[in-house]
């Protein structure tokens, strides 16, 4: 029914846990970089690992839970501020069934789980996003916006659009699943 | 567009049978499984237009605190901590502290800290530049501002006049809340809170014709028609309309006029806490409007359907009667568009998206004259198996048979054939949700178990011979296949309603005649041995518009 994601085997590593990261991904600082497991780091997606906070030892920047999906061309880039009069990188959290489409842009604090970002969206710096939250495509979130749990939002600056229905998470999370067991190399290279 | 289905809900009809599907009126009819409720003790589907809704929380959408149902009333169901909605573009307010002297430019950056800085104080706008000090608003502390603003709210003559007019209609909503409770209406009274009920009473008083408003019984319009005929002395205003905005004044502000944005827009105007702005430079911050979490009941029962959970974030529910959960989960697919797609995918690597999608569109075009299988994917929630048996809806056009109109009417609707026997869906196992589950489970399909489809792809031209049955059967999912046959005069949308009944296994032997009200529902299968019980549903399936073109566009680019 559901019809396969073919990608070419050579583009893909994929490691011990099952993600999926594509060489024409730029990964950034991947020792600052966490990846849950089954998640898919499609192609052109930047992620900044590098830009972490001032200090010696290494931390983590970009967490990511399971089951996520980074789309063609997104950027990730932990938001930063100054404080105090120091200018810093903080670290950016996302949870797991996150999926953000195609081409958007991202940086927020927080992501919760079961989170769907659409195509072409700009996420804010310090932006928080609760559990199950829909973006729609080309939405702008300003910085330091809060998205409750179960809304829709969508727009420019983003609006809260509507109440998501209370089977959200299950749906999510069986589209996420489904969408990693699709995401496979082409059949003549199997 | 990618064909689909949804799910009747009968609440909007007097009858158990859907309204024809190419009606627009019948997609408020129709919803997304996912959507649905389920009452069990009624044994029947419910929608968000049907349940009754019952607030249990209140939360601001901003700072996420839980507001005490105590204060929202006092805060006038705002926020009344730190949180404000921009005027002009309705972004989150950021408080911000004024500049130090000698730098100049740091205002402009949305990355200032609350916590520091010089007084005064006043909010700013990230997203489109406004502040708050462009209207005069400006804050000694960076804290307590809610209280401030709402000072100024709640003495502006309009909040006075409302007030009053609160006090006045007190006692009319007391009388009427205490009358609808006679046992005259009928013992649960759906939706109606006092305010509603004193609101349609006072309707149906004023305006003829116009019934209480109780969404279950339509047609009981008017019975209570002057249960509440109770006089009530008239108010007297103490605010004159019109002269808060004096209209020499606006003239002279429109003559003045050098762009449409001076005007504050009306979306600007009316969600406003106060009175609104004609300019847009005149507009106020708004506290940011409280969010609610929701209790829903079934609307004839009163039992609850969903109950959230006490935190105001959390996506738990204490209680969650989906109807995923009982009806089997239906995916429509054309597999002449699957396969077609699929070619343009591996042969197309370089265009663009938007040029795909467009070639995936023409790939999947059902066109006049011929005849497409279409499959039908039934995933089973139950934890045993279930037979599920299909029909088509009758559609009205067809009964008048042997007249000619009826007959050109017939050849120019499509047909449909679905599979007339019952098949099965195996029962839902958890083992099949297992993570590691998941990949064994793909690579199953290439084996799978092709019962009749394959093979017979060169007949589409002539349909009859393509079979219609089960495609494949694995864990609790079964795909069938039907047909649909579009002649060449036909136009508009494959479109059908399509009756989907399912005998399973009851847990509880417990009989359950009463609910029984004429309703499509679940009754005891007769023949069936006393623990198997049939429940149906009425569903639409939409497979997309006809084209009328001759030539499918795909062999010509391919
Ligand atoms: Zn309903
Ligand atoms: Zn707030
Ligand atoms: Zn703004
Ligand atoms: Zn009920």
């Amino acid at each position: 029914m559901d019809l396969p994601i073919y990608y070419t085997r050579a583009e893909y590593i994929e490691t011990d846990t099952g993600n999926k990261v594509s060489r024409r991904a730029t990964i950034s600082g991947p020792q600052n970089i966490i990846l849950g497991g089954k998640t898919v780091i499609a192609s052109g997606a930047i992620i900044r690992g590098d830009l972490r906070r001032t200090g010696p030892g290494h931390a983590v920047v970009i967490s990511l839970g399971r089951y996520c999906l980074i789309g063609e061309g997104c950027v990730m880039r932990p938001p930063y501020k100054t404080y105090r009069g120091n200018f810093n990188y903080y670290p950016m959290k996302i949870g797991d069934h996150v999926h953000i489409g195609a081409n958007s842009i991202v940086e927020a604090a927080t992501i919760g789980n079961h989170v769907e970002i659409g195509k072409n969206c700009i996420i804010g710096k310090f932006t928080i996003i609760k559990d199950c939250a829909r973006i729609a495509d080309n939405t702008v979130i300003p910085p330091n916006t809060v998205v409750p749990a179960l809304a829709l939002f969508a727009g420019s600056p983003a609006r809260f659009i509507e109440d998501l229905p209370e089977s959200t998470p299950e749906m999510v999370e069986a589209q996420t699943k489904q969408y990693y067991t699709r995401f496979q190399p082409l059949p003549a290279e199997r | 567009m990618a064909p689909k289905i949804e799910y009747y809900c009968p609440c909007l009809s007097e009858s158990p049978h859907p309204p024809p599907p190419n009606r627009p009126s019948s997609s408020y009819s129709f919803h997304p499984l996912h959507n649905l409720f389920f009452c069990e003790e009624c044994d029947a589907v419910r929608c968000n237009r049907c349940v009754s809704v019952e607030v249990s929380g209140y939360y601001c959408p901003n700072c996420l605190f839980e507001v005490p149902s105590a204060s929202v009333r006092a805060e006038k169901n705002r926020c009344a901590r730190n949180c404000f909605l921009c005027p002009n573009c309705r972004n989150t307010l950021t408080v911000v502290p004024s500049d130090p002297p000698e730098d100049v430019d740091s205002r402009m950056s949305p990355i200032v800290s609350t916590t520091l800085g010089e007084p005064p104080f006043f909010l700013y706008c990230n997203h489109c530049r406004w502040d708050s000090a462009e209207v005069g608003i400006t804050f000694e502390k960076p804290t307590g501002l809610a209280a401030q603003l709402q000072k100024f709210e709640d003495s502006a003559p309009e909040a006075l006049e409302f007030e009053r007019l609160k006090e006045h209609f007190e006692p009319f909503l007391r009388a009427s809340s205490s009358s609808s409770a006679l046992p005259s209406a009928s013992s649960h009274h759906v939706h109606t809170n006092p305010i509603t009920a004193a609101a349609s009473s006072a309707l149906a008083r004023d305006i003829p014709g116009v019934g209480k408003y109780n969404p279950l019984s339509r047609s009981r319009v008017g019975r209570e028609k002057g249960a509440h005929r109770q006089e009530y002395p008239d108010y007297k205003s103490r605010v004159e309309v019109g002269t808060a905005l004096s209209g020499e004044a606006d003239v002279e502000f429109l003559r003045h006029l050098e762009t449409v944005s001076q005007v504050a827009a009306l979306e600007q105007r009316w969600t406003n806490s106060w009175v609104s702005p004609l300019s847009a430079s005149d507009l106020k911050p708004l506290r940011i409007p409280l969010q609610s979490k929701k209790s829903k009941r079934c609307p004839s029962c009163r039992h609850i359907l969903i109950k959230p959970e006490q935190k105001a974030q959390s996506v738990r529910f204490k209680i969650k009667l989906v109807a995923a959960n009982y009806l089997p989960a239906i995916a429509v697919t054309l597999p002449h568009a699957q396969a077609a797609i699929e070619m343009l995918k591996r042969t197309s690597k370089t265009t663009s998206a938007a040029a795909q999608a467009e070639e995936q569109q023409a790939a999947g075009a059902l066109i006049a004259g011929h005849s497409y299988s279409f499959h039908l994917a039934f995933t089973n929630p139950l934890y045993d198996p279930i037979q599920v048996r299909l029909a088509k809806a009758i559609a009205p056009a067809q009964t008048a048979e042997g007249d000619e109109a009826a007959e050109r009417a017939r050849r120019s609707t499509f047909q449909i054939q679905l599979p007339s026997a019952a098949f099965p869906v195996g029962a839902f196992a958890e083992a099949w949700e297992y993570d590691d589950e998941d990949e064994a489970m793909f690579l199953d399909d290439d084996g799978m178990e092709v019962v009749e489809a394959r093979g017979k792809k060169g007949k589409d031209g002539r349909g009859k011979t393509r079979s219609v049955g089960i495609v494949e059967k694995r864990a609790n999912v079964t795909i069938v296949s039907g047909e649909v046959l579009i002649p060449k005069e036909a136009r508009g949308d494959v479109k059908f309603n399509m009756l989907v009944s399912y005998t399973y296994r009851s847990d509880d032997p417990e009989p359950s005649e009463e609910a029984q009200t004429g309703t499509p529902s679940r009754s005891h299968g007769a023949n069936k041995g006393p623990e198997m019980k049939n429940f149906s549903f009425y569903t639409v399936v939409d497979l997309g518009s006809i084209m009328y073109r001759e030539e499918p566009k795909l062999t010509a680019d391919l």
